[in-house]
């Protein structure tokens, strides 16, 4: 098994969460450690409960992984709804002076700091953050040098004085654990490496950066927000031209406006949003204008639980827009995927001139995961297709568009593209059905003959999709007890269920899927064919990957696994739910989230 | 046998050399004496008076008769009939990412006052660069004649139906929104309507030109208000125009206590010969008060509005590159990897 360590850090929103977690975050990664962080918060500004979870290893941290080492409750609510949860070896720090203590299970250690003795807590409203910080980092090894770097720079914005007070009071916390407090059996280990923590909605942002995006706009909707900050904050070093629209129907067509001038745009949303978008992403098909549109899902229908996961839009983008038309869909697998996914999909879609859909979700938006630089690639190649920006070598005549057709009738679907402006190269764009030329087949002249050539030219082009993107390959033991079959942001929690599954003697191997629209459906069947009990996992209700690879394929695996809570799956709560199927008791499993979150 | 030399006359052409002809676009498939059409020959005209070069043009469109309009002038310039309403949107896009093109944008009461208010008003806010045509009928031709949101209330369809809910005066909404130069104008005004369109390609920001346009098969009836013969007999025009482009010598003089000078962005001069003693279009607060009078009285005040030629436009605003971002080359399109690695550092 992977040697990790988790700290849980609990409390109101506004009681200062994130600053203890960004302080770990960093203090992990500099070490060299990876690091996976997950933050369960509701959907407002001040009260409720907020839960971040980071877990720290040596290894890749895939997950949130299934147990706390260190929980930290910044007050009662917190220590109420989470200590029970803590096994042996694990320890609570929490402020002696406004928490009580539950019962605990057998081996958990109970870390009281009495906080207005250990600071002066008129002063500092968050004393009792910076203590445990300081506590926790004793327990786990780690020098105060790290913390002390890691507090100056987080306040040195605030000043000297600030930085010494908070330096001070985490000595305080750190001396205090030193003889109070047993220290865990695991000390965190160093590495030489050295990770940058990034988000899947700076990842994807990023990349977009990275492909050449030059236009990006949207309208703020959770999820999906972390994209449009970064694009905005970033604007003017990356030279993107970003913009906030007044709902998603604005940004979607903003976004094909841009695109049809001649630069590669992108918008991102979640599923609300998305729904605005659709009649927009059918004008992208039908012009034949490649635009990127990223859905951050969200827990819906409507507007749903805004701060919760799911995997619960994919047919909603299945069947975006009314007609046929040829469409790309894709499913980061993880937090660094979310950055490459970006260029690759901007290539198809320059490439084949259609609407991209990049299917990420809450856990992988907002999200954390250590990542090194060098694995994503700065400088992706970028193929914009058959795109005519200048008027070179083409039609003589300005006068009129000579041969250029822009919707000329190819092998592969595919029409060079010109831009408005390029003299010799004037068409009609058009949402309404049109010949090789741009000129409307919808009215006056409609065609039967010539409708029926239109689609097939379109639709020619998924073939080509098809075979520019790879098949999905099976991962782990050829010959396995069980199959877990998933899509998207599951990939890094089937994958350690496995591990967990071969440890107890089932052998597990993994069929993750990426690429959805175009699905490789006879690959699939013929890797699954050998499988001895496959189940489908999936952060949904009705199973929406199981129906679409059976819609697709005709197959049906032996068993699923959902979860539609609105939290991630947890390893456990495959490793169960596969022994129970195993069983025969089952075949349909929904495990519980032990968590109130 | 002897050869007599033929002389082809030379058509006359324009000050970039082009003819008439060549602004020209397809045969109209819209019903024989729609105002749409009328509308189509002075766009026709006013490009080709201003030497306009018909490869910069964008004419993005939105859904409806009106929005097949562009088909039919200009088929030199590059078309994009965009969904239902949408238009305003993927004109911004486009002229961010072009802001060497030139945008003239044609559509309806329906695709601007209906479904497309939202995205309408946004627009305006932003002060983009663009000629807004709105083709103004009342009523929905497409679909067979229903009430628009700039009918009147109480004027009435062919099929008696009254329309129960006032108009929303797309004028108003423009001026008090952001657009710096908003007029109102009637298709069969072809004097009007021509020195309009001409000042419009020389103003620098929104034009918003909602021009009246009758539908002789659903909404040219006693009864209604968008009638040829309601307008005729109903339209208040605030002054006379005379546009000045700034290639042409100025030969006649005017009298300072009669007609107001506006000075365009490109030096032209826009004169405003006042036919009511105080109106002055460069006030915004009184061009609002007399449109509402005006609704007060049953008036169809036509004219420029409102003109402002000093506000900057959306895109000198945002400070923008002065080569169009989708000319940029390969090497400059994205940020370079020590950018990245910098942003990166950030993050460790």
């Amino acid at each position: 098994m992977r040697q990790t360590f988790a700290i849980g850090i609990g409390g109101a929103a506004g009681q200062g969460v994130a600053t203890p977690g960004d302080i770990f975050a960093k203090i992990f990664s500099r070490r060299g450690l990876h690091l996976n962080a997950y933050n369960a918060y509701q959907s407002i500004i001040r009260g409720g409960h907020t839960f971040l979870t980071i877990r720290a290893g040596p290894e890749k941290v895939t997950n949130m992984g299934d147990c706390i080492d260190l929980l930290i409750p910044l007050n009662q609510d917190s220590m109420n709804r989470h200590l029970a949860l803590l096994s042996t070896g694990a320890a609570c720090i929490y402020n002696a002076d406004t928490i009580k203590p539950g019962a605990t299970g057998d081996g958990v250690q109970l870390c009281p700091l009495p906080v207005s003795k250990l600071a002066d807590i008129t002063r500092n409203k968050v004393a009792q953050n910076t203590l445990a910080i300081g506590a926790g980092l004793n327990m786990m090894g780690i020098s105060f040098q790290a913390l002390e770097n890691a507090l100056t720079e987080q306040f040195k914005k605030k000043g000297e004085a600030v930085v010494t007070e908070n330096v001070g009071i985490a000595r305080a916390g750190y001396d205090h654990a030193a003889s109070k407090f047993k220290p865990f059996a695991w000390p965190l280990p160093m590495t030489e490496n050295r990770y940058a923590v990034l988000s899947g909605n700076i990842a994807m942002a990023m990349g977009g950066a990275a492909a050449g995006v030059k236009f990006y706009c949207a309208y703020p909707m959770s999820p999906s927000t972390g994209v449009l900050h970064w694009m905005a904050a970033h604007a003017r070093k990356a030279g993107i031209m970003v913009r906030q629209v007044e709902d998603e129907i604005g940004v979607v067509n903003m976004a094909i406006g841009a695109a049809h001038a001649g630069v590669r745009a992108m918008c991102a949303t979640s599923g609300g949003g998305f729904a605005l978008m659709s009649e927009g992403l059918g004008m992208s098909a039908m012009m034949e204008t490649p635009v990127v549109v990223i859905d951050c899902q969200r827990a819906g229908p409507s507007t749903g639980v805004p701060t919760k996961t799911e995997q619960g839009d994919l047919w909603q983008m299945l069947g975006a827009a009314f007609g046929d038309y040829p469409r790309v869909i894709a499913s980061p697998l993880d937090i660094g995927d979310c950055f490459k996914i970006i260029p690759e999909m901007f290539n198809l879609v320059d490439r084949f001139q259609c609407p991209g859909m990049v299917l990420c979700d809450l856990l992988l938006s907002e999200g954390r995961l250590s990542v090194d630089p060098k694995d994503l690639g700065f400088t992706p190649v970028i193929d914009r297709g058959e795109l005519i920006t200048t008027a070179n070598g083409t039609p003589s005549s300005p006068a009129t568009s000579g041969d250029y057709r822009r919707y000329e009738i190819t092998e592969s679907g595919i029409s060079p593209r010109a831009i408005p402006g390029v003299p010799g190269h004037v068409h009609t764009a058009a949402t309404d059905e049109h010949d090789e030329d741009g000129v409307l087949i919808s009215d006056e002249f409609t065609n039967t003959v010539k409708r029926r050539a239109m689609m097939e030219k379109r639709m020619r082009k998924v073939t080509g999709i098809e075979a520019a993107i790879p098949p999905p390959a099976l991962w782990g033991p050829r010959n396995a007890d069980v199959t877990l079959i998933g899509w998207g942001s599951t990939s890094g929690v089937i994958e350690e269920a496995c591990e967990i599954l071969s440890e107890q003697g089932i052998s597990a191997n993994q069929l993750q899927i990426r690429w959805l629209v175009p699905l490789h459906g006879e690959a699939i069947v013929e890797i699954l064919k050998g499988a001895r009990h496959t189940i489908i996992v999936e952060n949904n209700y009705s199973g929406q990957f199981a129906r679409y690879l059976r819609s697709e394929s005709s197959y049906v695996p032996n068993g699923y696994i959902r979860k539609y809570d609105g939290e991630p799956f947890m390893p456990h709560h495959i490793v169960e739910a596969v022994k129970e199927q195993l069983t025969g008791k089952t075949t349909l499993s929904v495990p519980a989230h032990e968590i109130m979150v | 046998m002897a050869t007599t030399p033929t002389s082809t006359p030379v058509p006359k052409t324009n000050r970039i050399g082009l003819s008439i002809a060549e602004y020209k676009g397809g045969k109209t498939t819209l019903c024989a004496g729609c105002g749409h059409n009328a509308i189509s020959e002075r766009i026709i005209d006013a490009m080709y008076e201003m030497g306009v070069s018909p490869e910069r043009v964008i004419k993005p469109s939105g859904i409806g008769c009106s929005s097949k309009a562009p088909a039919y002038f200009m088929s030199r310039s590059h078309s994009f009939n965009a969904v239902h309403g949408r238009m305003p949107s993927v004109a911004t896009g486009a002229m961010l990412a072009n802001r060497n093109l030139i945008a003239l944008g044609v559509s309806g009461d329906g695709d601007t006052a209906s479904i497309g208010i939202g995205q309408f008003v946004h627009l305006m806010r932003r002060n983009l660069p663009i000629i807004y045509i709105i083709e103004d009928n009342g009523v929905y031709g497409l679909t067979k004649g229903q009430f628009s949101a700039t009918a009147d209330l109480g004027s009435k369809l062919k099929t008696g139906v009254i329309n129960d809910l006032p108009p929303i005066d797309t004028c108003v909404l423009a001026i008090q929104l952001g657009a710096t130069f908003v007029g109102r104008s009637f298709s069969g005004d072809k004097r009007q309507l021509h020195s309009m369109l001409k000042a419009a390609v020389a103003h620098n920001g929104t034009v918003m030109l909602d021009i009246v346009s009758p539908c002789v098969t659903f909404n040219d009836h006693e009864g209604s208000t968008k009638s040829y013969k309601y307008m005729k007999d109903h339209e208040e025009p605030l002054q006379d125009i005379n546009f000045v482009p700034v290639f042409e010598e100025i030969n006649v003089e005017y009298d300072p206590g009669t007609t107001v000078e506006v000075t365009m962005h490109d030096g032209s001069r826009l004169r405003l010969r006042k036919l009511e003693e105080d109106y002055d279009a460069t006030d915004k607060i009184l061009a609002v008060k007399r449109l509402a009078e005006g609704h007060a009285k049953g008036e169809v005040l036509t004219g420029v509005f409102y003109v402002n030629t000093q506000a900057p436009n959306f895109i000198e605003m945002l400070n923008m590159t002065d080569n169009p971002l989708t000319t940029l080359p390969e090497s400059v399109v994205r940020p370079g990897r020590e950018v990245l690695e910098q942003v990166m550092e950030e993050l460790r």
